[in-house]
Parts: C-alpha cells; structure tokens; sequence
C-alpha cells in the first residue's frame, strides 16, 4: 500500500513558543552542584570563558552552556574499535574551526556498556570511574567532551547520585584519595551532538554540496534524552521543543530535509548484551521497528545517529533482514560524520565509511560526491603505510603520561 | 540444598525474603519506586516487551507487593530480558524507573553469583576481559567474520590488513588492533585500584571464577611493568 509522505516532510522544523515540561518538577542538580561546591565539599570543573560557550536549552527551558574549545576528548569504546569515523569527524571539524582540544592514552572506559549489558558493577565502581576520568580534564585545565551516549549517560546519572548522596562522595573521594586524585564534577555533562548542536550555524559554513534533495531520518539514542530527560537540549524552533533538537538541528542547518517516521521514538534494539550475545532481538528490532519505517514512511536516504551502539546496531543488521525478505536498507551514520561529509571531508580518510556495512554509496551518488576517487586515493595510501610510509595524522600525541 | 519431586531445588522463602531486604536497602530504590497506577504505558513502550515475557509494569507492581515470591519469579532470565534504554522512566507519569530498579536486582544476582546470571553472561566472558583487563570494550580485532556472520560478507573488511588500516586512522590513539585506542598503562592501573577498591573484582568473582583468574594474570602483569 502507498503510503502518504508528503506531510510528513518539514514536521521537523515547526516552531512553538510552547515549553515543554513534561509535567515534571525536578530538583535543578546544577544549582545543589554549585551549592555543595560553595561549601566546600566537591571542585567543580566550570565553563570558562576560554571555552567560548554558547547557551543553550534543555527540557524545562533550563539553559546549559556548551563548551566549544579547549575541550578533553572522553572517546567511545565501540567508536573507536568499530567506528572509527566518529571521533575522526569531531575533531577534523575541530581542526577545520581552529579548536583546541587533546585527545589522549590517559582515558579508560566509562564502563557503562558493561553496566547495563552485565551488571558486574556498582554505583561506587561507576562513579570513581567517572570522576577519575573528569579529573584527568580537570588537571589539564580543559572541559570533558563525552563522544559516547552510554558514557552521557551514565555520567548524567553518576553525578546527580553524587550531588544527592554524601557517603557516595565520601567513598569515591576516598578511592580518588587512594590513586592520587580529587573528587571534581563538571558544571556540566556535554554529550559531542550538543556541541555539534551549538556550533551547527560555524559548521554549515564549511557546506559544500547541497542537500536539499536528501531525506534525513533521524533516530534520537535513549541514553541521551531518556536518561536524566531534564539535562537534554531542547529548541522551540525544531520539533516545537517537543522532542530533543540535537541531530536534527544540523541536518535542518545544512539544508537537508529530515522527515518523520512512525517509531522515531523506539530504541535500536541494541540491549547492551543483546547486541553481543543475544543477536535474533537486536536484529528483528532493527528491521521491525526502525529500518523498515525509515524507508517505507519516509523514503529516507540517510538515517542520522547521535551514538555508538544506535550506529552499530542499525548498520550492521540490516543485511542478515535479507534472510527473512526485509529489502530495505539504509546507511546510517553519526550526525557529525553525515556533516563531514556534507563538508567535503574525505569519505574513506576521515568519514571511514568503508567500516560501516550497509551501502552508503548511493548516498553519496545523491550528494554529489565521488567516493570512488576517495578509494582509489585511499588504497594507494594503504600501499604507502605497508610500504613503510607514515600516516597523516589530525593531530600528534600530548606530552602526557 | 531441598529438591522437589521434579529434581527442581527448593528455595527457602527466608532466603527470597532476604533478597527482596537486599533490593530495598538500596540507596536508589526509594528514587526508583514511587507510586504505580499500573497504568502499564511503561510497557506499551517497552522494546523488549515487544519481543520478550518481559514487561516493566509488573517490575514495579511486584516490587510494590512487597512479596518475596513474586520478586524472587524475576531474579532468573526474567531480569535480563531488559535493555536498559530506560524508555519506561521517561515515560512514567510517577518518574518510576523499572529500568533503575531491573539495574539493582541485576547486581544482586551476579554480586550473589546465581546460576541463572552465570548462564546468560556466560557468552559475555570476551568482552568483559576486554573491559576489565584493559580498561576499553570492543576492539577492532574482536570483529570478526566467524563471530558476527549475520553482519553480512562486509564484515570481513575489518579482519583483513587491520594493522595497516588502522595505521591509516588519523588519530595516534587509534592506530591499534587489540584495544579500541591505546590507553596507558598507569591508567590501567588506577582502572584496577578502582576496581579493587569498589568491589568490582569480586563481583567478576563470584559471576565467573575461572574468567576471574585470567583477568588477574593480566593485572598482576600490568601492575609489575
């Protein structure tokens, strides 16, 4: 049955001066943050004015400020080990607007993703994890940028538990005590997509082709905007602040038409554990519930992520759908790679879409961009590093530990 | 241990009383559980309820029995079923958070080593190593084609001349095959006194000993370099 679509174009870009509240009434964690801080129990990690911050909205109208430089880059384990072009995008856009930020070994894990697929943790474990990890920005003077939905997150979470809960802190501080560290927490916990989100205007500066022929769908990651709900960035002018800006912002910024579809608010079936060890659910999920939608409803081109396991899972299950006659595909891809690309940043060397395993080369056919050329330029350049070349690098390692 | 007639073990209600005191003396469970109109538009939102036994209205209407029985019928596969998208707090008109309350009952049962966690996570084990030994999760040489056939042929791409491809990343971090980036040693090391210190060792322990030991070869390794 042809379904209608044409009224489902544009939803994205309604605009209200309606709040949306949800009904809710919550405690505003920054504020007991800065009270705790003010009595001296907790340092606070603050947005200075070096870190240019530009403002912005969450659920209850309350306003975040986003740090855009000299940013500490807290990396993702399934980005970095299965999608490499993720943090690649963030930091050649960095490059690109003349940001400082470092990246460096001096990292480990949230440990989330482990958490909610296994529970072979706790909330101390947790939570010392987190603030070891705000406090290694702390001492180099830089602000902490979660590229990771998992790791926002759980953050969000870990630091209203300590915010609320004094023996919590009493007993992180005494592990922090114990590796020769201090209990921080940052002002505020900055997802990558808020950043992208806030400097969406700066970075469809840099478009080079147009999109005004490609079909967005956009599929929000749970960890962002269901976790701790109130910390999430919401904007009157898209979706009338019913539903979170971030992602759909940039792809309405560039130009691109972002269309509905009927389950934008379903998960992606990845599970945590049932991504790794319990496939059939994470598969029909994706199938069932998001691909086929995404191209029946809303002939979508491009499915625009904001996470690393909403990536993973809507990219690679869609061809085992085969099995069961599921014809529909579609490439998916992290909002900031899709703007990379819209940018004319290299498809193989930067955007490194050869890892994702949906075809993703009609796509760029529609952009007009010639991913072949970018192949052929990229095997020659594998050639040069096994002969012994030396691979060009966005930036070298920091004098750290 | 008693065992019915069935050869199916008999658990004692002082035992399951004792969990549900263990739940409950959590320090989240009083956020988590509010009041319940069993409303149920938890589960008409649920993911896995789509596709699962699994429904996290009567998470939160078991958990407000206060009946040991109805909570124990949960602490088998039942828990697990769960993803964790947390969809159900969102949506609760009483800011309940089945998806909280699933998180504590999940510790409780790799924290008490239960068979039936031991027997869902026991596929895990690759990946908790990672994590735990080397302080980052999926690295790009755990993607492999025998591993993840229903990814499809492409999945091979990542096994081939992965050192080089990976050399070709432009980020130094990144330019390794058997962790997701690089992370230091003495930041290893922090990883595992926080393990330590918050009982995470243990808790590997007690859900999977054999695991437990290899992991330990490796810290010790790490901590005498």
């Amino acid at each position: 049955m042809a379904m209608e679509i044409s009224n489902r174009l544009g939803l994205a870009d309604i605009k209200s001066d309606y709040i949306h509240a949800a009904g809710r009434k919550l405690e505003n964690i920054h504020d007991e943050l800065l009270e705790l801080e003010a009595k001296g129990e907790v340092k606070v990690i603050h947005v200075k004015e070096e870190n240019k911050p530009i403002e912005a909205e969450t659920l209850f109208g309350w306003k975040k400020k986003i740090p855009t430089n000299k940013l500490w880059h807290h990396k993702s384990c399934g980005q970095c080990g299965n999608i490499p072009g993720y943090p690649v995008s963030i930091l050649w856009f960095m490059n690109q607007l003349g940001l400082e930020y470092i990246d460096e070994r001096n990292q480990t894990s949230c440990t989330a993703w482990n958490y909610h697929g296994s529970a072979t943790s706790n909330p101390v474990g947790l939570a010392a994890v987190a603030v070891r990890n705000w406090h290694r920005a702390y001492e180099l003077g830089l602000f902490p940028l979660f590229h990771c939905a998992t790791t926002f997150g759980d953050y969000k979470e870990m630091r209203n538990l300590l915010v609320e809960n004094k023996e919590l802190r009493d007993e992180v501080r005494r592990i922090m005590h114990k590796i020769g560290r201090e209990l921080v927490i940052p002002e505020y916990i900055v997802h990558y997509s808020e950043w992208v989100h806030v400097m969406r205007f700066e970075i469809a500066k840099l478009k080079k082709y147009d999109l005004s022929n490609i079909i967005v769908t956009v599929h929000p990651a749970c960890h962002c905007y269901k976790m701790i709900p109130e910390d999430c960035i919401y904007d009157k002018e898209i979706y009338a602040g019913k539903r979170t800006a971030v992602s759909t912002g940039i792809a309405l910024t560039l130009g691109a038409q972002v269309a509905d579809y009927s389950t934008w608010y379903d998960c992606c079936g990845f599970g945590f554990r049932h991504i790794l060890t319990e496939r059939e659910a994470s598969r029909s999920f994706v199938m069932d519930r998001k691909i086929r939608p995404m191209v029946r409803e809303a002939q979508s081109d491009v499915c625009i992520t904001q996470d690393t396991g909403c990536t993973t899972t809507l990219d690679k299950n869609q061809w085992i759908g085969k099995a069961m006659g599921y014809t529909e595909q579609v490439p998916v891809m992290a909002d900031v790679m899709f703007a990379a690309l819209a940018c004319g940043a290299d498809v193989y060397k930067i955007v490194q879409l050869q890892w994702h395993t949906t075809d993703w080369r009609p796509l760029c056919e529609k952009i007009g961009i010639d991913w072949k050329k970018s192949e052929d330029e990229y095997n020659a350049y594998l050639e040069e590093l096994k002969a012994g070349g030396k691979t060009v690098n966005l930036y070298e390692y920091p004098l750290t530990k | 241990m008693e065992y019915d007639e069935n050869g199916v073990s008999i658990v004692p209600f002082e035992f399951k009383k004792e969990i549900f005191e263990e739940a409950r003396k959590d320090f989240r469970y009083e956020e988590y559980v509010r009041g319940c109109l069993n409303c149920g538009v938890c589960t008409g939102g649920c993911p896995p309820h789509r596709f699962f036994d699994f429904s996290p209205r009567i998470v939160l209407q078991n958990m407000k029995s206060k009946d040991p029985e109805l909570i124990w019928t949960m602490m088998d596969e039942y828990i697990w079923a769960c993803f964790q998208c947390f969809t159900c707090a969102m949506i609760c008109p009483f800011l309940n958070n089945p998806g909280g309350v699933i998180a504590i009952l999940r510790e409780i049962a790799v924290r008490r080593g239960f068979e039936s966690a031991k027997k869902v996570l026991k596929p895990y084990s690759r990946v908790l190593l990672k994590l735990t030994a080397y302080g980052n999760q999926l690295s790009p040489d755990m993607i492999q084609p025998d591993f993840f056939p229903d990814w499809g042929p492409h999945i091979g791409y990542a096994s081939t001349d992965l050192p080089t491809k990976r050399k070709a990343i432009p980020m130094p971090t990144l330019q390794v095959t058997n962790l997701a980036w690089d992370v230091a040693p003495e930041t290893m090391k922090e990883l595992y006194d926080i393990f330590d210190e918050a009982g995470v060792f243990k808790i590997i322990e007690s859900v999977d000993p054999s695991l437990y030991e290899i992991i330990q070869d490796i810290v010790d390794d790490v901590r005498s370099s």
